[in-house]
């Protein structure tokens, strides 16, 4: 009887757990790229990739078009093969065949992330357009669409008549999410700064079935248009999902566009829910808000590990980030008692090292303050008699032995 | 000297009076008739001032402009330029030089002999120094969030009841026409029976990094002005960013919550309640010393099933300002005279005689002069108060812990919750200790 059950448990368990197992399926990625004098190409593709491949999602491999005045009878992709096309790239046009198996990719279910210049691409292929939603330069112009963007808190779609595409000066710029309840958006804080970037403005297209999920004001002092220009963007196309991101301008070097973890965030849940629909992937801690912006050097999440190989030697002045990150930790445990056991037992084992900076200690303490058991307890009376820790021993043993 | 005492005593017997004691009407001196209009000197209240930094400041221009109802005779702050700068307000406005300064309150409290005192202060201290001025049995006019936790909350409002003072918090919003008219309207069931309440309180903005360790200047006392608080290097946070580091406020929405949530509870009748069930989230900077949330949203559940979102503004539909929503329609109301509704006929409805009608001032300062006069509870008391910075202290509670936090309003404790209680309270530095009740 009971051995029935649990086999049917078991089955039930098996089953409730196939759909995420699918999910978290390694996506087959293909990013295009090539001929673009106006951007560094080779760099920002191989971030691309970095950027993607870290989640653990994606596997992505870069083909570069022929150059400039090349064949493009050769270039002749299978996208069938992929589950994503990131595409970075604005140079010359494909064949009709290769159109056409692109098209019959995104028809089919096939995800695609727009990445910055590539709006500016194919300005002649229709329905090229339609799944960018908007584009710019390359002639364009009231022909191809309404420009679409922000007043305050409006959406405007504006026929005038006009040029399509252009940007100010680089410049950090904060970032206004408009729809939240957007798997790509869902707990991306509403308002946020973005590292130095072109921002693109006065963009047109046919902006069907479009989602503005973000936009950003282009101000005049930049040279901007002083509306809130579209940055982030879903289109979908009969089955298939685009996710549009105008930002990650690439220059010479450094790149602090694509370093943002704004932008790298955004581009790894577009580039899921591209493929699947969904976002699985959690908001991490270093998400840039209304405060600053954020760069991530290594363009990498970080680790609890790494947090905590730091915080022992944590310095204000250097950055808060390890420890904004351990509170973002212990905030995202939601009380469950497991975490923050294990949590607590690795703050003890900086309270206990003798090399950790009091800074820590203090900042630990104060943690530890609430969220301790009875595990920290005597670690934190030992430190008593250390002048320079005393008020926040007593702060910590004030507050966890009421 | 003499007619000053007896003017305390008249001021504290109609304190007396306002908690029931019964009093003769025939005692009501001259000097309380004609309340609002021009007096001899020698009929002003005297006041103090402690904390004459920017809101200091207002607060007492605000009471210096009233018709000579007050008059102030002494200044308190850890900030000597801010010190100056109260004392030649106030010495111009009595056209002499005799304001005395101090730059210790306790000094303060105990040689000065005051009617009413009012306090602008960073909230960190709030618990002590308003505790400590009620016990003096001064009348205060108190900047609002007037707690920094519950725990001091909890002793302020006892510490105003015992003492039997007069208390008036600075969320002025209740003395303009439109909040009242608004909350009126909601508590009369205009927009029906209440079932849903959002509240939008500013977003945070831009951060500064992490300041260099500085010299402290001259004219600041850093360990008083740190007081309770933890003892931390001076980056230059003493004068305004305070408000972005919990250690001393809890951000935009606790600076806020006492006065957009105070105007939800008052039209929603939810004054001397709180909400039972608070879960939500908060967003805060990953860099730099600034560690209040940037962006907040939480729901708060009350018994009677009303649900209050509490948000920063940029997430809510209303923006800023308290939107009330009935089964008939909804109420929004915002500074700048923003009174809207649903049904713009709901705006012109008459509220009858046997109906609510709430509390009414048309000037915050003069409610308060009048309040002390007469004895009679002011249009912002303690409670209503406590209850409002409530709702944004347990919201931060919910932030921090990632948890739904359930909430006894009659106890005021936590429920099942040991290390959620534990964040009701912000241990005090020695050697000061927190004031009990």
């Amino acid at each position: 009887m009971y051995r029935k059950f649990y086999i049917l448990l078991l089955t039930s368990l098996l089953i409730a757990f196939l759909p995420s197992c699918k999910k978290s399926a390694v996506s087959k990625t293909l990013i295009i790229t090539g001929q673009d004098d106006s951007h560094n190409w080779e760099a920002s593709s191989s971030l691309l990739k970095q950027i993607l491949d870290e989640t653990d999602l994606f596997s992505s491999e870069i083909i570069i078009t022929p150059e400039k005045g090349g064949d493009m009878q050769t270039f002749t992709p299978d996208f069938s093969k992929y589950d994503l096309i990131v595409m970075n790239y604005c140079g010359e046009e494909w064949t009709d065949e290769t159109n056409a198996g692109f098209e019959e990719y995104v028809r089919n279910g096939g995800g695609v992330v727009i990445f910055h210049s590539a709006s500016i691409a194919f300005p002649d292929w229709k329905e090229y357009n339609e799944m960018t939603g908007l584009g710019g330069w390359n002639e364009r112009n009231e022909k191809d669409g309404p420009y679409v963007y922000y007043t305050r808190n409006e959406l405007v779609v504006d026929t005038t008549s006009g040029i399509a595409g252009s940007h100010g000066e680089q410049h950090e710029f904060e970032i206004r999410t408009r729809i939240s309840d957007h798997p790509v958006t869902k707990d991306i804080p509403v308002r946020w700064m973005h590292g130095s970037d072109e921002l693109y403005q006065q963009l047109r297209g046919p902006a069907k079935n479009m989602q503005v999920l973000a936009t950003a004001f282009a101000d005049t002092a930049f040279g901007g248009t002083g509306r809130h220009e579209p940055v982030l963007i879903a289109v979908n196309y009969y089955k298939g999902r685009i996710f549009h991101t105008t930002l990650g301008h690439a220059g010479d070097k450094n790149s602090p566009a694509m370093h943002c973890a704004g932008f790298i965030v955004t581009l790894q849940r577009g580039a899921e829910w591209a493929v699947t629909g969904n976002v699985t992937q959690k908001v991490p801690a270093d998400f840039p808000t209304a405060a600053s912006a954020v760069l991530r050097t290594d363009l990498k999440e970080m680790t609890l590990t790494e947090a905590f190989e730091n915080i022992g030697s944590y310095d204000t002045e250097k950055s808060t980030k390890y420890f904004t990150f351990l509170r973002d930790q212990i905030r995202k445990a939601e009380g469950d008692e497991k975490i923050l056991v294990k949590l607590e037992k690795k703050m003890v084992d900086v309270l206990k090292d003798p090399d950790a900076t009091n800074e820590a200690k203090k900042l630990i303490l104060r943690e530890l303050s609430w969220m301790g058991s009875d595990y920290c307890m005597p670690v934190i009376k030992s430190l008593e008699s250390d002048p320079e820790l005393v008020d926040d021993v007593e702060f910590a043993l004030n507050r966890l032995q009421k | 000297m003499a007619k000053k005492t007896s003017r305390r005593v008249f001021i504290r017997r109609s304190a007396a009076a306002a908690a029931g004691v019964f009093i003769l009407p025939e005692i009501i001196p001259a000097s309380a008739i004609g309340m609002g209009g021009k007096r001899a000197p020698g009929e002003r209240i005297v006041m103090g001032a402690i904390g004459t930094g920017s809101q200091g400041m207002a607060n007492m221009r605000d009471f210096i402009s009233l018709n000579e109802a007050v008059q102030f005779v002494a200044v308190c702050d850890v900030d000597t330029r801010h010190l100056e700068v109260a004392k030649r307000t106030v010495d111009t406005a009595n056209k002499n030089n005799d304001c005395r300064t101090y730059g210790d309150f306790r000094e303060f409290l105990e040689k000065e002999n005051l009617d009413a005192v009012s306090i602008a202060l960073p909230d960190h201290w709030h618990g002590i120094i308003y505790t400590e001025a009620a016990n003096k049995k001064l009348h205060v006019y108190g900047e609002k969030p007037i707690c920094r936790t519950i725990k001091d909350g909890q002793a302020i409002v006892a510490a105003v009841k015992k003492n039997n003072i007069i208390w008036q918090t600075g969320s002025w919003q209740r003395s303009q026409a439109h909040f009242r008219r608004g909350a009126e309207l909601v508590i009369n069931g205009r927009a029906g029976k209440i079932t849903y309440i959002e509240v939008g309180l500013p977003d945070g903005g831009r951060g500064i990094g992490t300041p260099p360790v500085m010299e402290v200047p001259p004219e600041l006392n850093w360990e008083m002005w740190l007081g309770p608080a933890p003892k931390v290097p001076y980056r230059g946070v003493s004068h305004w960013d305070w408000r972005w580091i919990l250690d001393y406020s809890g951000g935009q929405l606790t600076d806020w919550a006492g006065h957009h949530v105070d105007i939800a509870n008052w039209g929603a009748g939810l004054e001397h309640t709180g909400p039972v069930e608070i879960s939500g989230k908060g967003v805060y900077p990953p860099e730099g010393i600034y560690d209040v949330p940037v962006e907040y949203d939480f729901m708060c559940r009350y018994a009677n099933g009303i649900e209050m979102r509490v948000a920063n503004a940029s997430s809510l539909k209303h923006g800023m300002g308290t939107t009330w929503y009935g089964d008939k329609g909804w109420i929004h109301t915002d500074r700048g005279n923003i009174l809207t509704a649903s049904d713009p006929k709901i705006l012109e409805e008459v509220i009858g005689e046997e109906e609510i009608h709430l509390y009414k001032s048309e000037n915050h300062w003069q409610n308060f002069v009048d309040s002390v006069r007469s004895g009679t509870q002011a249009i912002a008391p303690i409670e209503p108060a406590y209850r409002a910075i409530s709702v944004g202290l347990l919201g931060e509670i919910a932030m921090t812990t990632g948890q739904t936090i359930y909430w006894d309003p009659e106890k005021e404790e936590i429920i099942d919750n040991p290390r959620a209680s534990r964040l009701l309270n912000r241990p005090y530095r020695k050697p000061w200790t927190q004031p009990n009740f």
